[in-house]
């Protein structure tokens, strides 16, 4: 038997406007208002809105048969409440099913498990607050930010009461002749550990459109015939779990909707499920569904699900990523001295990944993802903006 | 006496060094009852008639087409901004750009307005389009060069004053064309802008713009010993006349802060020429004992990314700060809320921006290798390559306030002497005598 596990990511970032040392200590807010609610719009008429319906209309149809997770960022959540209340509705529709589970992560979005463990867990029991109070559930399921993993996070994650299972990249070099779809154990053997299937995950979320990809056009029935060949590789009774992992605006975002990403979606379950070989599963479901004793796998170095490297090169490489993430952490620890928690909530939103990864100049010449992603002009812009809000924020301690 | 005056820059369009410089030197010699005819490179064939002091600033237009003038007289404008939009005036200042510079900057802006989807591009696109235009600046020279003998016959005028490489061969040419004399201005060579040998061509045009006029004015003793040996010019037509000031503060009232700590500020193009380079060392050793001080690149140009990546690779911290491009407004907001300004140029023909530091109170430390170091007293003069000097006198006023202020102050009563009436009445001194004639 092999489980499809899809998990969706769904987050959205405050970006910070062009702000100049002039701005600095004139009480002027550093997020682009304008921007955010501009990309919010944007990205809820084109992806959140129409898949979240689709998605409600495939649970309905297939009786709990299917089943799909979400990740949602506590900046997500409160966008969607400033600027596009609908989609958090729609998302509550989806919760009230019960056929999705929501997974626990930081609130911010952030790499504070890099930098401040004590900053990690607040966001980490942040974030399960407001997913609790929004959705009614409480996760199971851990997810660090843009899946980044090693050893110690799981002990981490096993010390906060509620966690039973993590999620990260299923990175060749760590998994050698092993094959992620079986379930495994942290090093710790505390945690069950579910590792993206990145090559599947990828054709539907990066290649689905690539006119120049020998595979195009990605059909229901091609994915389905390589889910079950997938399955061969089981001999005996084991269940498998193929874990699809992606970004949830890969749906009519980064895919759009002329790609015929919905219509796939749309067809992907009931081809499936015709299959007596293949079911749908969550996350916390291999808790259950694990037939065997999971064997333990050491992650020495951190991975992340990030850029071909899958390591942390995305975010800090070069040496303004080095010298902002420093230069942030350390005054995030003088903002949480200072008890002003205004400024704390300003200092957290500056902590989400995304800042750090709009300064990475790894392909600027070559127009790739960075770039994409990127709302500013190059990645030195992104910098300058970066320094001079944290440095307002330094000034107004 | 009345001048046809080709300069490339004049505010509060485009407002690079040349163009603030242009600006005093037209609104003195206006006090002085001189008439100014001036040429700039619009996109239409006008010129500036200005009669009296206040048209500096309104920058009354005419067309040389008689009927292009009717149309634009019948054509209501609410805004100065409007006007100069209709006679094409290009909103960019060219001749502090070397070539090589204009390229980078093209990518640069290209890539911008390649990646900004959610803003709209077009305001990017209309700076990309004033950059670089369908043609190279030779070719723009070029246009400007070829309308020079309508001008010259169109109009009348006594002398014809040429501002910098740019203008030279239109001066030239209303030269033959009228039989009129030529004073050739220089205020920046290749040598000082490339901060090396630079372009060819420009040398050449900077020569002959210099042998065919009849005076030279040189904005330092700096600039005018560049011209001798490394242009050969005749040193009898070399006239030495000091740049100055435009800053006026009425009632000064002392730092504005944005920081708590001291704030020391490179303000200028961040360009080989401009030593940024020499400033961030200084930086790094000043960070180390005194991480308690803020420094501020103030500015934009094709060293900038540079010196962001060593900035950070010397894990400065946010010690270190960058604005990007400022226009006039920020300049002035900037100086006010700065306590130690520094202008580590590696060659500076002139140096206005240590004058407006100064006028500000700001305690300075200036370029020996400037001209503006032949002008000031109260200010502190280092070598540009002398790091280790530099930071023990920024240190020296970290660490005694007192001593800083009153530097600042000495520099704040010196330069307000230096305006520009008096660098306007050496001007009018120079066309009497190119000219020939002694009027009172």
């Amino acid at each position: 038997m092999i489980n499809l596990v899809f998990y969706f990511q769904v987050h959205q970032p405050y970006r910070i406007k062009n702000f100049s040392v002039l701005d600095i200590g004139k009480g002027k807010d550093c997020f682009d208002d304008e921007l955010n609610a501009e990309v919010m719009r944007k990205v809820a008429n084109k992806c959140y809105l129409p898949t979240n319906k689709l998605l409600l209309k495939l649970i309905d149809k297939y009786e709990g048969k299917f089943k799909v997770s979400f990740s949602i960022t506590g900046t997500a959540i409160e966008q969607f409440r400033k600027y596009a209340p609908e989609v958090l509705y729609s998302f509550r529709d989806l919760a009230k099913t019960n056929c999705v589970e929501f997974l626990g992560e930081t609130y911010y979005h952030s790499l504070s498990f890099l930098y401040d463990k004590n900053e990690f867990i607040d966001q980490v029991r942040m974030h399960r607050e407001t997913i609790k109070k929004e959705f009614g559930f409480s996760p199971i399921t851990f997810r660090n930010t843009e899946l980044i993993y090693q050893d110690s996070l799981s002990d981490y994650i096993w010390e906060e009461e509620g966690f039973k299972v993590i999620l990260t990249e299923g990175v060749d070099r760590i998994l050698d002749w092993r094959s992620p779809l079986y379930t495994y154990k942290d090093w710790s053997k505390n945690l069950y550990m579910l590792l993206k299937f990145y090559s599947l995950s990828d054709d539907i979320a990066f290649r689905f459109s690539n006119k120049g990809w020998v595979e195009y056009p990605l059909t229901v029935d091609k994915f389905v015939k390589w889910i079950l060949d997938l399955n061969l590789i089981e001999k005996g009774k084991k269940n498998l779990f193929l874990n699809l992992f992606m970004d949830y605006e890969t749906f009519g975002e980064h895919q759009w909707e002329e790609t015929g990403i919905f219509e796939f979606m749309h067809h992907l379950p009931g081809k499936a499920l015709k299959s007596r070989n293949i079911e749908f599963a969550w996350p916390s479901d291999i808790i259950e569904k694990t037939n065997y004793q999971p064997e333990s796998i050491s992650f020495p170095e951190p991975v992340s699900w990030a850029d071909m490297e899958r390591d942390l090169s995305a975010w800090r490489e070069n040496d303004m990523q080095y010298n902002a993430l420093e230069t942030f952490y350390d005054i995030l620890s003088r903002v949480k001295a200072s008890g002003n928690p205004e400024l704390l909530e300003i200092a957290r939103k500056l902590s989400t990944s995304d800042h750090f990864y709009y300064m990475s100049t790894k392909y600027f010449q070559d127009g790739d993802v960075h770039k994409y992603f990127s709302p500013y002009g190059s990645p030195e812009t992104g910098y300058r903006n970066f320094m001079n809000a944290i440095t307002d924020l330094e000034e107004r301690i | 006496m009345k001048v046809l005056m080709f300069t490339w820059e004049f505010p509060p369009l485009i407002s690079g060094g040349l163009g603030t410089a242009c600006y005093g030197i037209v609104k003195g010699l206006l006090k002085k009852d001189v008439e100014v005819d001036l040429v700039l490179p619009t996109k239409e064939e006008v010129y500036f008639p200005l009669r009296k002091v206040t048209d500096v600033d309104d920058l009354p237009v005419k067309f040389i087409s008689p009927s292009k003038e009717i149309e634009y007289s019948n054509t209501v404008f609410k805004t100065n901004t409007e006007r100069f939009r209709y006679v094409g005036i290009s909103s960019v200042p060219e001749s502090y750009i070397s070539v090589s510079e204009i390229q980078t900057f093209y990518e640069y802006f290209k890539n911008f307005t390649e990646r900004f989807e959610y803003r709209t591009k077009v305001p990017f696109q209309e700076i990309l389009n004033n950059i670089m235009g369908s043609e190279s600046i030779f070719e723009k020279v070029k246009e400007f060069t070829l309308r020079a003998q309508r001008y010259a016959q169109t109009l009348e005028y006594d002398v014809i004053h040429a501002h910098d490489w740019l203008t030279y061969p239109a001066g030239i040419i209303a030269k033959t064309v009228s039989g009129r004399k030529l004073v050739c201005h220089m205020h920046a060579t290749e040598f000082d802008r490339s901060g090396g040998a630079g372009d060819e061509r420009i040398h050449k045009i900077e020569y002959s713009g210099m042998t065919e006029a009849d005076s030279v004015i040189a904005v330092s003793r700096y600039t005018a010993e560049m011209v001798i040996s490394r242009y050969q010019i005749d040193t009898g037509k070399i006239n030495v006349v000091h740049n100055a000031h435009n800053i006026d503060i009425k009632n000064f009232e002392g730092r504005k802060r944005i920081f708590k700590d001291p704030v020391i500020l490179f303000l200028g193009r961040i360009t080989l020429q401009k030593g940024p380079d020499y400033f961030l060392e200084a930086a790094r050793i000043i960070l180390e004992k005194y991480p308690r001080v803020r420094f501020v690149m103030a500015g934009a140009g094709d060293m900038e990314k540079k010196i962001v990546h060593k900035s950070a690779k010397y894990r400065l911290k946010n010690r270190f700060l960058f604005t990007g491009f400022l226009n006039a407004a920020h300049v002035a907001e900037m100086f006010a809320n700065s306590d130690i300004y520094v202008l580590s140029s590696v060659s500076e023909p002139f140096g206005i921006a240590p004058l407006e530091a100064m006028s500000y109170g700001l305690a300075t430390i200036i370029s020996k290798q400037s001209g503006v170091a032949e002008v000031i007293e109260n200010a502190i003069k280092i070598d540009f390559w002398d790091v280790q000097l530099l930071a023990d006198e920024l240190i020296r006023l970290i660490e005694d306030p007192v001593a800083r202020k009153e530097l600042g102050e000495k520099g704040r009563h010196e330069v307000e002497l230096i305006k520009w009436d008096k660098a306007c009445e050496e001007i009018i001194k120079v066309y009497e005598k190119t000219i020939g004639r002694i009027e009172k």
